[in-house]
């Protein structure tokens, strides 16, 4: 399985969230929304799971997350479940359209990005916090859904690039021959 | 698109089983995940950095278009508690010297021991959950894990985790900090007014006939100048001149002040604040997250011996087990809420230092007792 993301989606994925994780702890970290960091590293793997589905979506979360913790200092594993699950969220989300509308991938990518935001605090309970679950969640897990949403025209391209993902191509049926 | 499928669900399982035991295996600590997370930031120190260059000036945008009327603001509570500060300076270095003096007598342990470090704040955490700094500093400057930090007003924080050249500083206000404390007694507001006294315990008025009556040169009091708002003389080396005056053995004898004639004097003077700032009571502060105050647990009220209270003063309780030394100033109690059964009081502190506004600290480099002793 390693072999097949190193060959696969991991060769453009990870300079990509390099890039977006300098960002994150730079730009993002300065300009707040209601005082709420936005996730842009989270919104990639939601909007990941958006364009390819929820087995895509659930790799790209695992590797950028594996990379945000690693960065962070955080345990390591403790992100990457939060961004496995945003992705795989989104991408289940994705099933019930073929080829999902601009609107509805900002739909799918918030939906991820707002699981993704909630399951922090959950592994942050497993893993020994006493009282993870802030009063300030009730703003921060529907600011960040919102910035993944508006972010997601321009993340679920990138993701689709990420992960060499083709669009859907409908193809007419073949003309039968006069007989 | 394709379907759902057995193999999908395969896929994810695995990944989150993978997840869950990297978490297992870094919580219980392994060497080998800590040279990778190493690595990791190793390469991505150029990204950063590269970053930083390229959105500073976007970010210096942002604020100028939301942060200009606070910081005008700011800049004018500053300069009038700079004003207030300078005036106090003179005095509280006497205070300083005499209460490290006493420190050293009784054999204490005290900060003014302890070798400390300057370091820059470079990063901030980039989740809406932790309260984590990075500064610019690590390992190779001696930095450990658990150190203490400070900056000029208080404690801050402690350090969490270090690489060769950054550690990572959890803040006081993170739900995660826990450090041991004593609560004394604040001075009463009576109390609080600062007493000017001369060496002799003449008061400023009498010192003026005094001076009057002689031939010496107009003198200047410190009184005198920080209400007018001068600025104090200053010598080469940034001090202020302080001229002695000289008591006479027989207080009804007059004697000459020794002042320089060409410039005014300023009278050495001692501001002495009476208090007993007797402790309390012990406890543990815990931080609670962004946007609440620390909170202080584990205390016993006992109206018999003291009455924990708002505007109680709050310092580090030290011992052979706390990460930090004895006496670091942390906050004032600015709230008291009761609660039933055996609990005992909640207190909430306002930590003296601004935790939002950090640009340099300062790591002490203590070592608890009970860590030495291994």
């Amino acid at each position: 399985m390693l072999a097949a993301l190193w060959q696969g989606p991991l060769v453009r994925l990870v300079p990509v969230g390099m890039v977006l994780l300098a960002l994150q702890r730079s730009i993002f970290v300065e300009i707040t929304v209601a005082g709420v960091i936005i996730q842009v590293v989270l919104a990639l793997a939601a909007a990941a799971g958006a364009a390819g589905g929820s087995e895509r979506g659930a790799v790209a979360g695992f590797v950028l997350g594996l990379m945000y913790d690693m960065l962070e200092g955080l345990p390591l594993g403790s992100t990457a479940i939060a961004m496995t699950l945003a992705g795989a969220v989104a991408g289940l989300l994705a099933l019930i359209v073929a080829e999902p509308h601009w609107w509805l991938a900002m739909l799918f990518t918030g939906l991820g990005a707002a699981v993704g935001e909630i399951m922090v605090p959950v592994v942050r309970l497993f893993t020994g916090a006493t009282d993870p679950f802030e009063q300030r969640l009730t703003l921060i897990v529907p600011v960040v859904a919102a910035a993944a949403a508006v972010l997601s025209p321009i993340f679920v391209p990138l993701a689709r690039w990420c992960l060499g993902i083709k669009r859907a191509e409908w193809v007419a049926p073949p003309r039968e021959t006069p007989v | 698109m394709a379907l759902y499928t057995v193999g999908r669900r395969r896929v994810i399982i695995a990944l989150l089983l993978t997840s869950v035991l990297l978490l297992t295996l870094d919580i219980r600590g392994n060497p080998v995940l800590d040279r990778v997370r190493d690595g990791f930031s190793r390469i991505m120190e150029p990204f950063e950095s590269a970053t930083d260059v390229v959105t500073t000036p976007a970010t210096r945008a942002w604020h100028g278009m939301t942060n200009y009327d606070d910081l005008e603001r700011e800049n004018q509570a500053l300069q009038d508690q700079l004003d207030r500060l300078i005036g106090t300076q003179a005095t509280a270095r006497i205070s300083v010297q005499e209460y490290q003096e006493l420190r050293a007598l009784l054999n204490l342990p005290s900060l003014a021991g302890i070798p400390t470090e300057v370091a820059q704040v470079v990063g901030a955490s980039a989740n809406n959950l932790d309260q984590i700094i990075e500064i610019n500093k690590g390992r190779s400057s001696g930095f450990k894990v658990g150190m203490p930090v400070v900056n000029q007003a208080g404690l801050i924080g402690k350090i969490t985790s270090v690489t060769d050249n950054t550690a990572k500083v959890m803040l006081i206000t993170d739900a995660r900090y826990v450090v041991p404390v004593r609560v004394q007694a604040a001075p009463d507001d009576a109390e609080q007014t600062p007493v000017e006294t001369r060496p002799s315990g003449r008061t400023d008025e009498e010192l003026r006939d005094l001076v009057t009556t002689t031939s010496a040169p107009p003198t200047t009091l410190a009184t005198d100048v920080l209400d007018t708002g001068t600025v104090l003389p200053q010598g080469d080396d940034g001090t202020v001149p302080v001229t002695t005056v000289e008591e006479p053995t027989d207080p009804d004898e007059t004697a000459p002040v020794e002042t320089d004639p060409g410039e005014p004097a300023v009278e050495a003077t001692t501001t002495t604040i009476a208090t007993d700032l007797a402790p309390k009571e012990f406890g543990a502060l815990e931080g609670r997250g962004r946007g609440l105050l620390p909170q202080i647990r584990f205390l016993q009220d006992n109206p018999g011996l003291a009455t924990l209270q708002v505007g109680d003063l709050v310092v580090t309780a030290g011992g052979a087990d706390s990460l930090a030394p004895p006496d670091i100033p942390v906050g004032v109690v600015i709230n008291r809420a009761d609660r039933s059964g055996p609990g005992g009081p909640l207190l909430d502190i306002q930590p003296y230092a601004d935790v939002t506004k950090l640009n340099f600290v300062r790591v002490v480099k203590y070592t608890p007792l009970s860590e030495v002793e291994r």
